[in-house]
């Protein structure tokens, strides 16, 4: 059956998973505060101090978000941003080289940012 | 008149191989037109974002398909939302820089058919248009009845749409 990819290098593919990632954990915890304690962009916005369309923009992806910026939004929803850069390692059984994904996880107090060994895909 | 699948086998459709790592299960599919593969193969890789932000918008469509295919939400709370009715069954999907028009043959099926950029859709207003494309491409299609999910409700065309 024929399927096509898109066409990015590997490099570029894990850097726009990794930032979809980010987004997507800074969305989720957004929502989850909202759900739990009514927090809202407006409420983000003023402790950070920048109008609210700016962090709707960034949260959105109509905007870059900065390292910085995602530490200032973790604090502001009560949450602590953790990037980990564990070597990566071959998996028994992996025929190719090893490269990198970088996985994101947050719980109620913390945002993980943890790079995992995964096994690449046979061309 | 054909299944999804066996239109692929014939070339009349292409699947989107979404590159998931090798640890994770594709549950949402997507299959393209051969308009839409061809835009995705000679349109998508040159253009820039009109927002001026790192992504690429090639990069966002990846991105976009590493999370539609994978059986993470789609969306979190109110505000992002990354797929819309236009009626008739029309869906686009969406990232920051552009818009994929299709519909769902089923739920986690999608058929893509065309795609641009929202601010070349938005600045000619072009979603009417694309809509129809895709309503006329899907009735010249051989596709089995019924060919496309009815109504507006994304739960009813992708799983675990939002998070609870």
């Amino acid at each position: 059956m024929p399927s096509f990819q898109i066409s990015i290098t590997p490099s570029r593919r894990e850097a726009a998973r990794f930032v979809t990632r980010v987004r997507r954990s800074i969305q989720k915890a957004l929502a989850e505060e909202n759900k739990k304690n009514g927090l809202t962009q407006s409420d983000i916005a003023r402790t950070i101090g920048v109008h609210r369309s700016v962090i709707n923009r960034e949260i959105r992806g109509y905007k870059d978000i900065t390292l910085g910026r995602v530490a200032e939004l973790a604090h502001a929803m009560g949450r602590k941003p953790v990037l980990e850069l564990p070597e990566v390692l071959p998996r028994p059984g992996a025929n190719t080289e090893p490269r990198a994904s970088v996985k994101i996880s947050s719980t109620d107090d913390t945002a993980e940012l943890r790079q995992e060994p995964t096994q690449q895909r046979a061309a | 008149m054909a299944t999804v699948v066996e239109l692929a086998r014939q070339g009349k459709l292409f699947k989107l191989d979404p590159m998931l790592d090798s640890h994770q299960q594709e549950f949402r599919v997507l299959y393209a037109s051969p308009r839409l593969k061809k835009w995705i193969d000679e349109t998508l890789p040159n253009l820039g974002s009109t927002w001026n932000i790192e992504l690429a918008p090639a990069e966002q469509l990846d991105g976009f398909m590493a999370t539609y295919a994978s059986d993470e939400p789609l969306m979190f709370g109110q505000g992002f939302k990354p797929l819309n009715h236009l009626g008739q069954g029309v869906w686009e999907l969406k990232t920051a820089d552009l818009r994929v028009f299709g519909w769902f043959s089923a739920r986690d099926w999608f058929i893509g058919h065309a795609a641009d950029t929202t601010d070349r859709i938005k600045q000619h207003n072009l979603y009417h248009g694309y809509a129809g494309e895709v309503v006329r491409f899907r009735t010249h299609l051989d596709l089995d009845e019924p060919k496309f999910v009815p109504g507006d409700d994304p739960n009813a065309v992708v799983s675990n749409f939002d998070y609870p």
